[in-house]
């Protein structure tokens, strides 16, 4: 109970958001510039940060009757000029060429056909489409008070690799929370099939919480309130993704607190492929759900910074990244790359049919194949691969001279013919040897995934049915004092 | 009874007049409390206070429901078949009030058939009231999408239902008779609500996440 007022105290929420933060940190002036799309662009563009191009405007209807639709590119966005929460947003990937008709010549074979585009959901958009979505943002359907309203294209960014796998069709972009010259948190929004490739959690994209110092993914949440650890429908993990140029994109954000003069700032940026980091968006009154994508909350960490004197950008971006950053450990994760484990750890094992086994294993650098036990192994699925091995009456300790023997026979040859079985391991140990089968088998031990080429063998009598060895650890420090 | 209102009704101030006016105050600041304490949102505050007085203004308060959740499945309906005609806002909330209206008036009728005279009975002042209802209704579905729509809608309905019962309370209607002035005691109640930063019931619950000890 005193735990649950303790952190209820740490939340922001829509009352004390309004009062204490908007109110009087994002003056009149400042809410204008950020609610105006366009005119924002020109500031920040003034101040030489980088932001997506606009390639046209429409102002009016008559504008909108003139448009000379032929001078779009392939790719665009539409966007009211004061739309928000993501609202009123057409995305488009690329333009149908219309089919070559062979029975005609020149202009008249095709091309001439009206323009038409292609949406996230591969579904068309024509020209027809286009204006009818123009004179609705015209008319203010869109717009914050209804007020009649400007439509643009603006350039479509480009999706970087690293973002492919997480990414539906739209771009993920990251939102920072600046308070007086400190970034205090952000995370990364990554569009969904639900959200429409739209990255706005209130549309069902999902929010992922950054650690400040390192820009390393943390929990996840998908909508509203979802905690999820996977992107949906796959075996992703959404921790641990490590975001690029970090501190460019927190120098970035502090820079457009300093410009926009909004005291406490939600500010949208995005990676493109051959731009880098580009400033998306001024945001005067930010979302509360980024607390749910850090899992923590927001007005214990403002608290925390009210009162300093941040002289330069440089000190806010250093203040923020140590303040709300990652403990010594991840530090030295960070430095090696490689996670830090204990000598016991919980390993996540995915057998034949993806049935998920989760076991305790040794971690043990004086082996150098991993070893798991054959019951194990056979609750795995691959009941058949250890009795077709038993029938050979190796599940034991063996002598040298037995071993000889079996590799004079080609033993592994007529072993191998299993389809499960990969390969035969010989071990040798004070105790005597053995001969035993490999399978290929989907582990995680710490949340990295190993694919490993797994010795079987019978372990009954021994603590842990399953043994790391050092084939399988190259991504990670041991540490013997450490818990599991 | 209070000098204050025995005055106004010499002057022939409606009795009716009197209640509906001293009592709009407390209506209002309940609708306040709902949303900063409580995260109730609705839409906004003239809407369900005007609903208030319409299921005030309806004989039985079924009815009125009645009538509102008719005008919200009519305007959900709607909008799926106007969705794709891609009509401008105003002409489309024209048809949409249109529709609504018609749907309305097959419900007197249906109601009248099965001899529920009560229904027909109802005056026309809170029948166009919820008819109009229909404009924040798409208006919202514009900016925050259907579900989000329907959800504030019932919310409304919530909150009205919780005015009307607060609105036909004997007890605070006499009391208010009595001491006219216990209306702006609302003032210092909502001067306390517009300072309050606390956390709304409803964002425990959003945040329970978080909240939860780890």
């Amino acid at each position: 109970m005193i735990s649950f007022l303790k952190s209820s105290r740490k939340i922001l929420g829509m009352n004390a958001r309004n009062l204490q933060f908007i109110r009087p940190n994002n003056l009149r002036r400042a809410r204008r510039l950020a609610d105006d799309k366009l005119f924002s662009k020109r500031v920040l563009k003034k101040a030489e940060l980088p932001v997506p191009n606009v390639i046209a405007k429409i102002k009016s209807f008559e504008e909108l009757e003139n448009f000379d639709w032929g001078a779009l590119p392939d790719s665009w966005v539409l966007k009211p000029n004061r739309g928000f929460g993501g609202e009123g947003i057409l995305v488009v990937y690329g333009k149908k060429k219309p089919a070559r008709d062979a029975s005609r010549l020149g202009r008249d074979a095709g091309g001439s056909l009206p323009d038409t585009w292609i949406k996230a959901d591969s579904s068309l958009v024509t020209i027809e489409d286009i204006k009818t979505h123009v004179q609705n943002i015209l008319d203010g359907s869109f717009s914050l008070a209804g007020v009649p309203d400007i439509a643009f294209f603006e350039e479509r960014l480009k999706l970087l690799k690293l973002f492919k796998p997480y990414s539906f069709k739209g771009v993920p972009d990251i939102r920072i929370i600046v308070y007086n010259k400190v970034p205090v948190m952000a995370m990364l929004r990554l569009p969904t099939r639900e959200s429409d490739g739209k990255a706005n959690l209130q549309q069902g994209a999902i929010g992922v919480g950054i650690d400040l110092a390192t820009g390393v993914t943390t929990t996840a949440v998908q909508g509203k309130n979802k905690v999820i650890e996977y992107l949906p429908g796959t075996r992703l993990l959404l921790s641990g993704i490590r975001i690029p140029y970090w501190k460019d994109i927190l120098t970035l954000a502090v820079r457009a607190q300093e410009i926009s003069k909004l005291g406490f700032l939600g500010a949208d940026v995005a990676i493109d492929r051959d731009r880098g980091p580009v400033f998306l968006e001024l945001n005067a009154r930010p979302g509360l759900s980024i607390q749910l994508a850090n899992l923590d909350g927001l007005l214990g960490r403002l608290r925390r910074v009210e009162d300093l004197k941040i002289k330069t950008i440089e000190k806010g971006v250093a203040v923020g990244m140590n303040l709300f950053g990652g403990e010594i450990e991840e530090e030295i994760e960070d430095i090696s790359g490689k996670k830090l484990i204990g000598t016991i750890e919980k390993v996540k094992i995915t057998g034949k049919d993806e049935k998920e086994i989760e076991a305790e294993a040794r971690i043990d650098t004086g082996a150098g194949i991993s070893s798991i036990d054959k019951e194990l192994a056979k609750k795995l699925g691959f009941e058949e691969a250890v009795k077709y091995w038993e029938d050979f009456h190796l599940d034991r300790t063996l002598s040298n001279e037995e071993i000889k023997t079996l590799s004079a026979n080609e033993t592994w040859k007529r072993l191998e013919q299993h389809s499960d079985i990969i390969g035969v391991a010989k071990t040798y140990s004070s105790h005597g040897a053995t001969y035993r089968i490999e399978i290929k088998l989907n582990l995680a031990l710490s949340d990295i995934p190993i694919v490993s080429k797994i010795a079987i063998a019978n372990r009954t009598g021994l603590k842990y049915p399953l043994l790391i060895g050092r084939r399988d650890l190259k991504n990670f420090l041991i540490n013997p004092a450490q818990e599991k | 009874m209070n000098q204050f209102i025995t005055l106004a009704l010499a002057n022939g101030i409606p009795l009716d007049t009197l209640v509906l006016v001293l009592i709009l105050p407390i209506i209002v600041t309940v609708i306040a409390f709902f949303r900063q304490v409580i995260g109730i949102k609705a839409f906004g505050i003239y809407t369900p206070a005007i609903i208030t007085f319409a299921l005030l203004a309806t004989n039985q308060i079924k009815y009125g429901i009645t009538i509102f959740v008719t005008v919200i499945v009519v305007g959900t309906l709607t909008r799926f078949i106007l969705k794709r005609a891609r009509l401008l806002y105003l002409p489309r909330v024209a048809i949409m009030i249109t529709i609504v209206g018609f749907s309305i008036l097959l419900l007197l009728f249906v109601g009248g058939t099965f001899n529920r005279t009560g229904l027909a009975s109802v005056s026309i002042f809170p029948i166009l009231i919820m008819i109009t209802l229909v404009e924040k209704f798409v208006a919202v579905q514009i900016e925050k999408g259907g579900r989000a729509a329907v959800i504030l809608a019932f919310e409304t309905l919530l909150i009205s239902i919780i005015g009307y019962y607060i609105a036909s309370w004997h007890f605070l209607i006499s009391a208010i008779l009595q001491y006219p002035w216990i209306s702006l005691l609302t003032i210092p109640i909502n001067i306390f609500l517009g300072k309050w930063t606390g956390l709304r019931i409803s964002e425990y619950f959003r945040f329970r996440q978080i909240l939860k000890p780890r």
